[in-house]
């Protein structure tokens, strides 16, 4: 199987505290991916890392395809309405205009907690990414909504794309070809 | 430059959608600038300074035959001061507490002395070792020239009075004292009357040349009480409140606020709503975002500064004020907005960078503001170190570009200067801010 994307080596402190410990992580095209730990064990960071908004303090990472990210805690504009956001960040990407999501045509900041997942989601799979980040997406969601969700991850995997994505879920867990495993920072299972 | 356009659209989208932050972003400075200008003004104020009559100065006084109203006087020369009548243990103890900023004693003996016409009259000032003290002084200076002014013509018109009974003989006092004087004319014509002789011609000849010299006396006595006479014209044009210095003034404190805190806060708030990550992998680039908070701090000043222009402009107009708003400028005057609001975006970029969240980014950019608003006001002459550290900010370069668009006649020279510097402003602090912004994801 190729790999779409790679982290080789990669650790990250913050100051004198380090919370990543040096490691090599690979997604390869097919495959469903959870990330697990503990809470603080650096499952986000590791994230955010593999995709490229935060830089690692050593190691580097290796992009293959196309990536999309949600993290944890939604990155969007709270004074924009969702269709504003969608707007704006396909724009900056050179994407065009994306379809309506079915979120109320108001600020984000509005919405409720479930709402600006969904939008936050979106936003991830703008550009039709080959490879999905996805930090705890299913948190906040209803039923109906994970359900989706979990739709377009099957059909992203059966297209060919990875999807890691880190969840405290037992059930997700079992979803997932395969688990990486942090504990403290360090890699522990791959 | 389509990233930072698409930044700065949606960031005006957003205060358009803060009608309340930007009535505040808009309103704080003009308040500021408001109070500024009562500071200002209060500055320009009349010291109380305390008079000490300890002569029991009556209400007239006749010196040299001509009589002087001692109030009315006073209070025509006082205009610099107002004089404050006191006790001189209460002036003492209202000048210890700084009530009063000086003390102008009238001793004991000072009519005598005036109404003598033999020697100088004194005044006590006693003032306080404050950095106002040589205003007061020099104000105080003022209000003595202006009397001695008042005097000296009676002191003119007295000595005069003594040339003509030299000339012309007759009774007049002096001192006190009464006599009676032949005079030249008088000693002339005595002199006539003897046996000729050529000791009675030399007599004679100097009757003549002192009576001759004496009768030039007039124009020469006046000429030296007054070697440089100041005349002086009241001129008919704006009051201070409308004047070039205000409006620039106005308008470099006003865009200073609002562009620091806004280019800060916006900044700042990329981070606080998680969007900087989102942007940071390969859709902005770090100098892209700074360039969108450029952007909008210098359209912001523009707008602002717009529309101070056109309101002092329109009351200008409206009241007819001679001189009238030196419209044709306007354009030049935009340019120094948009410049001034660059570099203080800049900045303001850089302060969003450092600081940790939007809330922390507004506070140090207030923080910031005061200092250097006042770093910019203090005259280089009475603190140079001052003016050099406020060159390395731009409100003192926006300040210096506004009154001379708005007030020189041969402005280029100054415009060009000031324009560079603010250019080169916005550069360093841009590449300042653009390394910040890389060290957030780093």
């Amino acid at each position: 199987m190729s790999i779409l994307l790679a982290g080789r080596g990669v650790s990250r402190s913050f100051g004198a505290r380090r919370v990543l410990e040096p490691c090599d992580v690979e997604l390869h095209a097919g495959e469903l991916v959870a990330l697990v730990g503990p809470n603080g064990a650096g499952k986000s960071t590791l994230l955010s890392i593999l995709a490229g908004a935060l830089d690692p303090s050593s190691g580097r990472v290796e992009l293959g395809a196309r990536v999309g990210w949600a993290p944890q805690r939604p990155a969007l504009y709270g004074r924009l309405t969702p269709r504003e956001n969608l707007e704006l960040f396909a724009r900056l990407d050179g994407q065009p205009s994306p379809p309506d999501v079915g979120l109320p045509d108001t600020p984000a900041a509005t919405h409720s907690v479930g709402m600006r997942q969904r939008l936050n989601l979106a936003l991830a799979f703008l550009g039709d990414p080959d490879v999905l980040l996805l930090d705890e997406p299913t948190a906040s969601l209803d039923s109906e909504q994970r359900v989706l969700l979990w739709e377009r991850v099957v059909a992203l995997r059966a297209g060919g794309g990875a999807v890691c994505f880190a969840t405290q879920s037992l059930e997700e867990v079992e979803r997932a070809d395969r688990t990486i495993e942090l504990q403290e920072g360090r890699l522990v299972v791959s | 430059m389509r990233a930072p356009w698409l930044l700065l659209r949606k960031d005006l989208r957003v205060l358009r959608r803060s009608p309340l932050l930007l009535g505040v972003l808009l309103a704080y400075p003009l308040v500021i600038a408001a109070m500024v200008g009562l500071v200002a003004a209060y500055a320009n104020a009349k010291p109380r300074v305390a008079l000490v009559d300890e002569d029991g100065l009556p209400a007239q006084v006749e010196v040299g035959g001509r009589t002087f109203h001692v109030e009315r006087t006073i209070d025509r020369v006082a205009t610099e001061v107002t004089l404050v009548r006191l006790e001189r243990e209460e002036a003492e103890r209202q000048l210890r507490s700084g009530r009063i900023v000086a003390l102008l004693a009238v001793p004991d003996g000072f009519v005598g002395d005036l109404r003598s016409l033999a020697r100088s009259p004194r005044l006590e000032l006693e003032t306080t070792g404050g950095g106002i003290s040589i205003r007061v002084t020099q104000q105080v200076q003022a209000l003595v020239y202006q009397l001695n002014r008042q005097l000296e013509d009676a002191y003119v018109e007295a000595n005069l009075e003594y040339i003509d009974l030299l000339l012309e003989g007759g009774e007049g006092t002096f001192l006190g004292q009464r006599f009676d004087v032949l005079g030249l004319q008088g000693a002339g014509e005595l002199l006539e009357e003897l046996p000729p002789g050529p000791r009675l011609d030399r007599l004679r000849e100097f009757v003549r040349v002192a009576e001759a010299a004496l009768a030039e006396t007039d124009d020469a006595l006046r000429a030296t009480a007054n070697p440089i006479e100041l005349v002086q014209t009241s001129e008919g044009g704006r009051s201070w409140a409308l004047s070039a210095q205000a409006q620039s003034h106005a308008l470099a404190l006003t865009i200073t606020f609002l562009a620091l805190l806004l280019a800060a806060a916006a900044l700042a708030a990329e981070r606080d709503e998680g969007a900087l990550a989102r942007l940071r992998r390969g859709l902005v680039g770090p100098g892209e975002l700074v360039v969108a908070k450029v952007a909008l701090a210098a359209l912001a000043a523009l707008g602002l500064g717009a529309g101070i222009v056109l309101a002092f402009g329109a009351i200008i107009e409206l009241g007819d004020v001679e001189g009238g708003q030196p419209w044709s400028r306007l354009p030049v005057l935009a340019l120094g907005l948009a410049a001034a609001g660059a570099a203080l975006g800049a900045l303001g970029a850089l302060v969003g960078a450092l600081a940790r969240d939007a809330r922390t980014a507004s506070l140090v950019a207030i923080l910031a503001v005061l200092p250097i608003v006042f770093l910019g006001l203090v005259p280089r002459e009475v603190a140079p170190a001052a003016a050099y550290l406020s060159d390395a900010f731009p409100f003192a370069h926006g300040l210096r570009f506004f009154t001379s668009a708005l007030f020189d006649l041969e402005p280029w020279r100054t415009l060009i200067r000031e324009a560079a510097w603010l250019v080169g402003l916005a550069l360093v602090y841009g590449l300042a801010a653009r390394g910040a912004v890389r060290r957030l994801g780093a």
